[in-house]
């Protein structure tokens, strides 16, 4: 579904040179929740929004479900289509309604009629459990429920994959709650997901594999089970130290 | 630190004194100059009552007048058969029937209200400014994209176009307007003067657009972009009218500018408000009075804008 070889993405500032990313090699298949933690720098959002094309990056490839990103026909418009992404500061337009947050990219990108946009946004609203609020705008909302609102204006485009970008990591400790069990259920559903968080107990329940990135670098990768409990490398030893 | 609310009367007791006593020291000065105020001459000069002397168009012969009431119909027929008939008041027929006429004869007279000189001014002011302030949206529109636009080309050519304007004084391009311009393009006075105007706020209205554009967060087009909309899908729906509410505030303040600096044009011989102002004072003498009402028309008029884009905030507000 997704996979990346050797991907480097280096920023430039003041002189000096930072990678990002650096040299990171995986494969996620499909119907796959991969959850990727580090400590803060790591480049762990700087993967993931390469995964979309929000960054451009140095040297290596993407591939997406045969999509290859460096070739220079890829129209990187139709990948983003097939890519959710759900940001931190939720980033819902805040001149539209919740509903016509959710219709609007279906209707000039997706080509649907608004009626059909209109029932499906209403379908999802339901189904992340914020269907009285269509009506209001997101500057009314609770951030929680700004994120669901977010999550199923990613969901109406019919993505093969959802990015997460630290999706938990602006709320509120008591609404933290809400948004992850939505994004149990997507997992349950067999949604591809690729997660980059710090809730080490949704990671440990949902994930079928954890990457555990510092300085730009993938150091480890395994199941949950062995990530949490045998870690191999010294860095995640003292990374989950750390924060455990 | 005052409760303001409970002494409230107080202040705006102070604020009328104060105002009252603005008035009192300005009629003080003006009797001192000697000035003798003549209020009566200025309603002449928006609206005033004349007889319309109608002429003969051609070289002829009145072949009739016919009586109805009040009017009469003069007909006058030109030597090659041509006929030519007008209505004007009884009383003011001026002609007999059989009479012979040169062209430009006076065939009689209709009274009439006319437009005076000072709504005539003011109405060139308004869609002076009207157009240039919508000549000067597009522009400014435009020009702010290309500020903000990653090509080195466009952004270029737009910030060497902003410094240009904001660096030359209004009146000297309105001159180089016309007089080269114009000129090299056979424009003509009014089109000269528009073109100026919209140029001269295309510029001001860029800046305004290029901060609104910058001051929408990033994230804001990075979530448009993620769902496949385009760059200029997420400028059109997203960015602009985000940026668009921002720039209201400032953008009504160019546009208030621009009514005022329309005043400028009447030295390309334009008769705007000011100009209208400045005529109507060689024939009424009048000049306390004639610049105290039309300073007043300006204020009516940027009030009144002002009014609007304060009700248009208060409904784009309705997402805060």
């Amino acid at each position: 579904m997704i996979k990346t070889s050797h991907l480097l993405k280096i920023f430039n500032g003041r002189g000096q040179t930072v990678r990002a990313v650096d040299d990171v090699s995986t494969e996620i298949a499909r119907g796959e929740v991969v959850v990727v933690i580090g400590p803060s720098g790591s480049g762990k959002s700087t993967f993931l929004r390469c995964l979309n094309g929000l960054e451009e990056f140095d040297a290596g490839n993407i591939i997406i479900d045969g999509v290859d990103f460096a070739d220079r026909r890829t129209d990187i418009n139709q990948v983003r289509r097939e890519v959710g992404m759900v940001f931190q500061q939720f980033n819902l337009f805040p001149h539209k309604t919740v509903l016509e947050n959710i219709t609007l990219a279906q209707t000039i990108v997706r080509k649907r009629s608004p009626a059909e946009a209109e029932s499906k946004g209403r379908a999802l609203l339901a189904k992340v459990g914020i269907a009285e609020k269509e009506a209001e705008y997101p500057s009314r909302l609770s951030g929680g429920q700004q994120q669901r609102v977010a999550i199923a204006r990613a969901l109406a485009m019919d993505p093969k994959v959802i990015l997460f970008d630290e999706p938990t990591s602006a709320l509120d400790p008591e609404m933290v709650g809400e948004v992850l069990d939505v994004m149990k259920q997507l997992a349950r559903e067999g949604m591809t997901m690729v997660v980059v968080t710090h809730e080490m107990g949704f990671a440990r329940e949902v994930a079928d594999r954890i990457l555990f990135m510092d300085q730009g670098r993938i150091v480890e990768e395994g199941t949950p089970e062995s990530f949490f409990t045998t870690p191999r490398e010294e860095r995640t030893k003292l990374f989950l130290n750390q924060i455990l | 630190m005052y409760s303001t609310s409970k002494d409230n009367w107080k202040w705006q007791l102070l604020l009328a004194g104060i105002l009252i006593c603005i008035v009192v020291s300005m009629v003080v000065a003006t009797k001192r100059v000697d000035y003798t105020w003549h209020w009566e001459r200025v309603p002449g000069y928006f609206f005033y009552h004349s007889e319309e002397l109608e002429k003969a168009p051609f070289d002829g012969q009145v072949t009739a007048i016919t009586q109805q009431g009040e009017l009469s119909t003069v007909t006058v027929k030109a030597e090659d058969g041509e006929l030519f008939s007008i209505e004007v008041e009884t009383a003011g027929v001026k002609v007999s029937t059989g009479e012979e006429l040169f062209e430009g004869d006076i065939l009689g007279s209709n009274p009439g209200w006319h437009i005076g000189p000072l709504v005539k001014g003011l109405w060139t002011t308004i869609w002076i400014s009207f157009l240039s302030g919508i000549l000067g949206m597009i522009l400014g529109l435009v020009t702010g994209l290309c500020r903000v636009s990653k090509n080195p080309t466009l952004r270029g050519l737009s910030i060497i176009y902003i410094e240009i304007i904001r660096g030359t004084p209004l009146l000297v391009q309105i001159f180089i307007f016309y007089f080269f311009v114009g000129t090299v393009l056979n424009l003509d006075r009014l089109v000269a003067g528009v073109c100026a105007l919209a140029i001269f706020s295309g510029a001001y209205v860029a800046e305004i657009i290029r901060a609104g554009i910058q001051s929408i967060p990033k994230g804001q087009s990075e979530a448009a972009r993620s769902l496949g909309m385009n760059s200029f899908q997420t400028m059109v729906y997203i960015v602009l009218p985000q940026a668009f509410k921002r720039t209201l505030p400032p953008l009504a303040g160019q546009f208030i500018s621009l009514i005022k600096d329309s005043s400028l044009v009447s030295v390309i011989a334009i008769t705007d408000l000011s100009k209208a102002g400045r005529e109507v004072i060689t024939s009424s003498f009048a000049t306390f009075e004639v610049w105290f009402v039309v300073a007043a028309l300006y204020l009516a008029v940027t009030s009144v804008l002002s009014q609007f884009i304060f009700w248009v905030e208060r409904r784009l507000s309705v997402s805060d």
